[in-house]
């Protein structure tokens, strides 16, 4: 393997992690767009997707030719349906009663959430490593020494999928223009004839619903999941949406991809002890040099 | 009235007579992480205990009018939570000793606990050698240590593994550095060649750019120092990069669990242990068959350890016969031939067990094989 194959493949690894990042990282920013809230509670909501695909799994039985189409298929149901549920439920009764709290009480409500779903997790599913099933074993499309594993590659191109989707919903759809219109001046929007209320629910239900599936492919990808998994993967993603400059929807998928393979550079060229300390280094010099991400959030009038 | 005031009366002394006869009890701590990724160390640390503490129990009392109980308290294989529940041990008085802690960073933060309190500490697992070298004299282990399983490990990779081009991986807790560090020295030392040596964080997941890059150095083996959450995805995320290497780790791996994570990846993988294989001990068979009927479940690597822990503790506070913490701490400290199930226990002046045996297993149709003693 000569050093610019190491180097590719480094960017392969790297963007397989950045695009789950990407998925939730949209969760994050869609709220934020909208209720200028960061929804601490994603991180919670985006493990519990893995648990309720985890739940779905467990109905199928357990034979090594695990690779069932219709498990797949409904544990990403399971998953995304639940999560955008749950995300609904969370913003109905923890947000709206304080829509016109000062904002502090919102963040605040958001960190009490995530502690609260984090605990029950733990209580449903108990607090030891889960295994996850693994699917489509290691098999992998190789091109040299490069190697792009199926499921490497399914979680690329499902994701790209569902933001291609997501970005032709907000752009195309009536409903996407109600919440391009909510988010731009919500008293205006309100004025309009728009049901904020209703919109930002949907914004929850989407944002949640991508969160949920990139769950399922943390979980298929690492072939383990925790209860406390949330919380790390949750502030990279929200360090993603940052990044790519929080509110904005295409910013958060370029900040996820862009965290994702600037981590795996720094883990595989400098020092994988410490990673993390690269994500978030990463964070504060661009934050210096752009303060507002590195797609500021457009307001066209 | 004298009716009612003879009721009343009745009812005191009925009270009374009650209280009068409560039992005492004499409480040992049992510290180790029961909940999170390494919860299932700490509740085999656990089982063992009760096992013990039951059987003990059911032989009568162990001092006249008191009988043993156990207090568990999770310690979530975090040093400042270890030294939160090491206080919260030393300050109740019914509390003679503890078992525990599992991990030895724990066992590090809250030794110095114990030892202001004259409480005696037995630790199934934690094998760093640091420990015992501070001079806690109220700190005592049935385990070996990481200076001898480390060398012996790296003997057993040299001699007969064959490694001669060598990348060492650490999880940067006291045990996994410590245990890298003496590996590595010592095969240097044998004449192999070392590669890198590098640390992953705890609690990752993704070790994809590591391995990248350690398959671009072409090792004949990799050497892992820490515990079997990463073991498991190292070993599985290797096979996905297609980088089929020899693999070897010490005790931290050597748990039921890194298969059940890692599935068939985890076969061929070679691990060390501070001890022997613990189910071809004859003494061990009947622990073994209680163990499995009780809790459903087989046991974990360090049980039979904690078990042998737990008894010495009992032997040492029955001959005491009082609840008297420093007198059975001297008990302990004079244990001589203590007969456990992993073999004839004596402890040296550092508090460490002179057993000292180092096993070798090996992942073979889904479970640990043993291979034989390291040297």
């Amino acid at each position: 393997m000569n050093p610019f194959e190491t180097f590719i493949q480094q960017l392969i690894n790297g963007l397989t992690i950045g695009m789950i990042y990407a998925l939730i990282a949209l969760g994050y920013t869609m709220v934020y767009g909208i209720i200028q809230l960061i929804n601490f509670a994603h991180g919670e909501i985006f493990i519990t997707g893995a648990f309720f695909a985890l739940a779905v799994f467990g109905l199928f039985p357990h034979t090594p030719q695990f690779n069932s189409v219709l498990a797949l298929v409904l544990a990403f149901g399971a998953a995304m349906a639940g999560c955008g549920f749950l995300g609904v439920v969370i913003e109905r009764i923890a947000y709206r009663p304080l829509r016109k709290a000062p904002r502090l009480a919102c963040l605040i409500t958001a960190i009490g959430v995530s502690f609260i779903l984090q605990n029950v997790l733990m209580l449903i599913w108990g607090p030891v490593d889960k295994s996850f099933p693994a699917f489509f074993k290691h098999s992998a499309l190789t091109f040299g020494s490069l190697r792009v594993t199926f499921m490497q590659g399914f979680i690329i191109i499902t994701s790209l999928v569902m933001m291609i989707a997501l970005r032709f919903f907000v752009t195309r759809t009536m409903l996407g223009k109600a919440l391009r219109a909510a988010s731009a001046d919500m008293t205006a929007a309100r004025l309009m004839g728009i049901n904020v209320d209703k919109v930002i629910s949907i914004c929850f239900l989407i944002g949640s619903a991508l969160g949920g599936a990139g769950g399922v492919m943390y979980g298929m990808y690492y072939n383990t999941i925790s209860f406390h998994d949330g919380y790390l993967v949750g502030i990279k993603a929200f360090t993603a949406a940052v990044l790519g400059g929080i509110g904005n929807v295409p910013g958060a998928m370029l900040g996820g991809i862009a965290l994702g393979m600037l981590e795996g550079l720094g883990a595989g060229y400098l020092s994988s002890a410490w990673k993390n300390v690269f994500a978030f280094l990463i964070l504060v010099i661009l934050l210096l040099c752009w303060p507002s991400g590195i797609l500021r959030k457009s307001r066209n009038e | 009235m004298k009716q009612k005031l003879l009721i009343l009366t009745c009812c005191v002394l009925g009270v009374l007579s009650l209280g009068a006869k409560k039992q005492g009890v004499i409480k040992i701590g049992c510290v180790g992480p029961i909940t999170g990724d390494q919860a299932s160390l700490g509740l085999d640390q656990l089982h063992a205990l009760q096992i013990a503490v039951d059987e003990a129990n059911a032989q009568g009392e162990i001092i006249p009018g008191h009988r043993l109980e156990i207090v568990s308290l999770d310690d979530q294989h975090n040093p400042s939570q270890a030294v939160a529940m090491a206080k919260r041990l030393a300050s109740d008085p019914q509390v003679v000793a503890v078992v525990g802690h599992v991990n030895s960073s724990c066992s590090l933060a809250a030794a110095p606990i114990y030892q202001n309190a004259r409480l005696t500490q037995i630790s199934p697992s934690s094998s760093n050698p640091e420990i015992s070298r501070k001079g806690y004299d109220t700190f005592f282990r049935t385990c070996a240590t990481d200076d001898i399983q480390a060398p012996q490990a790296a003997y057993f990779a040299f001699t007969r593994l064959e490694a001669r081009k060598v990348f060492i991986i650490d999880d940067k807790t006291t045990y996994g550095k410590g245990i890298a560090d003496e590996f590595e020295q010592e095969i240097l030392r044998l004449g192999a060649g070392v590669l890198g040596h590098e640390g992953i964080m705890q609690a990752d997941k993704d070790f994809s750019p590591l391995l990248t890059k350690i398959k671009a150095l072409e090792p004949d083996l990799i050497f892992f120092g820490g515990m079997y959450p990463e073991g498991a995805l190292l070993v599985r995320q290797a096979k996905a990069l297609g980088f089929n290497v020899k693999w070897m780790g010490g005790d931290g791996i050597y748990v039921k669990a890194f298969i059940d994570l890692a599935k068939e990846d985890a076969e061929g993988v070679y691990c060390t242990f501070i001890g022997a294989d613990v189910s071809s001990m004859a003494g061990a068979k009947h622990y073994i068959e209680t163990y499995t009927t009780r809790f459903g479940q087989e046991r974990g690597p360090y049980s039979a350890y904690a078990y042998d822990a737990a008894n010495i503790i009992i032997d040492a506070t029955r001959k005491t016969g009082k609840l008297d913490r420093q007198a059975i701490l001297a008990q302990v400290k004079a244990t001589k031939d203590f007969p456990g199930i992993v073999g004839v226990t004596n402890f040296d002046a550092k508090g460490d067990s002179t057993i000292g045996l180092i096993g070798v297993f090996r992942v073979k149709n889904q479970a640990f094989e043993y291979v034989g003693s390291a040297k």
